[in-house]
């Protein structure tokens, strides 16, 4: 589904060159959910910034389902966004002056080929599927973290996205709430064939992941179900 | 840039107004309707000044056509022809004489000196509002004699000490007293104050009006020449239709025809150039003002959600959705503070219709049409949407990744 060549990402601060990546070469198939760990600094959150377009390789290559990502326009990059990925960040990401169930239906309002009813009926759907339904009139700033990062996880879903992309979801929740958002993830990947890619330090998660990649540096130091395979 | 796409942009802006700072919202739109009242209160003021002395020149001196002396002349002759040809013409409602002669007037230890103006009350009336204007006692009738009408500010107050007076006054004569004018001929009369009335235009409230005859017996003769001659226009016609009849008719040969605009135009149009000057200046500044002020208002708000933007970029939400977001909310604060301004402008032009400016000269009002109100408001929601969509403009170009580390 994903296929990562040979791909690339050098800073430059002054005269320093700063290898953020440093020629990844990754595949991942369809329905995984795929860990990528390693130390701060190791380059997890830029190969998931350059898998999911949010910025540009140095050199290398990203082809989803045959398409090459290098050669999409700006207005195409932010359309794959929408129709294919769905991101889940750390500190939750929700717009502040929209309720739990606009910020859920605005990435569906903005796809053309949804209605407005359906766009309400998949809101409404995912926020059940998270327990949030009877707080869809809230604001964010009145749930918890946890509750948060369920209603950034149901916008992330209620698309239906290809691929969905989550940077540290649980760096700002407690073990019990990060389990929560952690036991949600693995529902939606095993209920419903989703790939997730998922970056995360924290060595307990390593039990959600199918699989995992360690970087080290900006390169893969290993690549294998819960670190038995090495690369 | 389909219409779901406006849809959200708008939502977006809706929402941000709804649930954000409230006090910035509200202070926004209360410095666009400030800004707005200021746009309009100098100009109307000016168009009302400019409107009341206008106003004021037809009904007291002017009348819609005025009839002078040609040059060379002191006096407009053979009056009685010359009247009865004009008031034959069509489109000429009356024609109404006036003749002025000096006076002293003298009122127990009151000395005034004053024009007496005769004229025919019944013609007066036709042309003109004074007798609309009387405080006190009544005006003149067609056969008086003996009998004066003069201004409040001529008559006085007798509560006033002559050395607080703003103006020298005969110190409080009341309608029925009598006073003595001696004319600039050595003719002297004893006079019963008829009426006493307030017009607010300076040059007839200081003057005196006797009817034509009283003032044929100051002459001592019968009076067939004037100082001029007002005319008045019957509905539906206009100015320079009377001017071209009384050309075609000759009485410019016993006279020089202006109509009210061609006297306008020489005595308060150079006043009413400063006056566009003056109101250009005001309508440019309250422009920059509106223009910086949502500039930095919707700069700080980009400004604050930086993050915010680059995480709906990342999102899949296309940049032009994120600048008609503040498009939008520029556009809904701008409508806002020009009603508010409207409003505003509507209350002070209503409390100013009853309370007018009143100075010695001139009264003025602040006058308002509906394309004063269309005028400003487009101006003013132009220069809000480019103070708004610049930033927005700005802050939608930038790179997800900057973006998302602010």
């Amino acid at each position: 589904m994903i296929e990562i060549t040979d791909l690339r990402k050098i800073y430059r601060m002054g005269n320093v060159e700063v290898r953020a990546l440093d020629g990844v070469t990754l595949d991942i198939e369809k329905g995984e959910f795929l860990g990528i760990m390693g130390p701060s600094g190791s380059g997890k959150t830029t190969l998931l910034h350059m898998l999911g377009l949010l910025d540009i390789p140095t050199s290398g290559k990203i082809v989803i389902d045959g398409m090459d990502l290098s050669h999409l326009s700006d207005y195409e990059k932010t359309m794959f966004r929408l129709y294919k990925y769905g991101y889940v960040f750390q500190d939750y990401a929700l717009v502040p002056d929209l309720t739990v169930m606009e910020n859920v239906s605005l990435p569906a309002m903005l796809r053309k080929d949804r209605t407005e009813e359906q766009c309400r009926k998949d809101s409404f759907e995912i926020l059940q599927k998270i327990g949030l339904c009877d707080r869809r009139d809230h604001l964010p700033r009145e749930l918890s973290g946890g509750q948060q990062q369920r209603v950034s996880l149901a916008r992330a879903m209620v698309n239906k996205p290809d691929i969905l992309f989550a940077d540290e979801p649980c760096a700002n929740l407690d073990t019990e709430n990060s389990r929560v958002v952690l036991d949600l993830f693995r529902e939606i990947n095993e209920g419903m064939q989703q790939t997730i890619v998922m970056v995360s330090h924290e060595d307990w998660h390593k039990e959600y992941f199918h699989r995992i990649i360690r970087l080290r540096d900006g390169k893969i130091i290993s690549d294998g179900t819960n670190g038995a395979k090495s690369h | 840039m389909g219409q779901k796409e406006l849809k959200v942009a708008f939502l977006l802006a809706l929402r941000s107004l709804q649930r954000g700072s409230r006090s910035s919202t509200i202070l926004t739109i209360l410095i666009i309707g400030m800004c707005f009242t200021n746009m309009i209160f100098l100009p109307s003021m000016f168009s009302g000044i400019g409107q009341g002395i206008t106003k004021q020149l037809v009904d007291y001196e002017t009348s819609n056509v005025l009839i002078t002396p040609k040059s060379g002349d002191q006096y407009i002759t053979d009056l009685d022809a010359t009247l009865d040809l004009i008031n034959g013409m069509p489109g000429v409602q009356r024609a109404s004489p006036q003749y002025s002669k000096g006076a002293i007037f003298k009122y127990r230890q009151r000395v005034l000196g004053v024009s007496v103006r005769a004229i025919s009350p019944m013609d007066e009336k036709e042309v003109s509002p004074v007798y609309t204007k009387m405080v006190a006692g009544s005006y003149l009738g067609e056969g008086d004699t003996g009998e004066i009408i003069i201004g409040k500010p001529m008559a006085g107050d007798a509560t006033v000490r002559q050395e607080d007076e703003f103006q020298p006054s005969l110190g409080g004569i009341r309608v029925g007293d009598s006073i003595t004018v001696e004319y600039g001929n050595g003719y002297t009369k004893d006079y019963r104050v008829k009426g006493i009335y307030y017009t607010g235009w300076s040059p007839v409230d200081n003057a005196a009006f006797v009817t034509w005859t009283d003032m044929e017996q100051v002459e001592g003769k019968s009076l067939d020449k004037a100082d001029y001659i007002t005319v008045k226009a019957k509905p539906g016609y206009t100015e320079q239709f009377i001017k071209n009849e009384l050309l075609s008719y000759g009485v410019g040969g016993n006279g020089k025809v202006q109509t009210m605009t061609d006297l306008l135009s020489k005595s308060v149009g150079k006043v009413l150039q400063s006056f566009a000057i003056i109101n250009m200046v005001s309508l440019i500044v309250s422009v920059i003002i509106t223009t910086v002020v949502l500039f930095i208002v919707i700069t700080i708000k980009t400004l604050n959600s930086r993050k915010q933007i680059g995480i709906l970029k990342a999102i899949g939400v296309d940049k032009a959705v994120i600048m008609h977001n503040y498009g939008f909310q520029v556009i809904i604060l701008g409508i806002l503070g020009i009603i508010l301004g409207i409003i505003i402008t509507l209350v002070l032009a209503v409390y100013m219709s009853v309370h007018p400016i009143v100075t010695p000269e001139w009264s003025a009002y602040l006058y308002i049409t509906p394309w004063d109100l269309l005028i400003n408001s487009v101006i003013l929601f132009c220069a809000a949407v480019v103070a708004g969509y610049v930033p927005a403009y700005q802050v939608s170009r930038e790179d997800i990744q900057t973006a998302m580390r602010a």
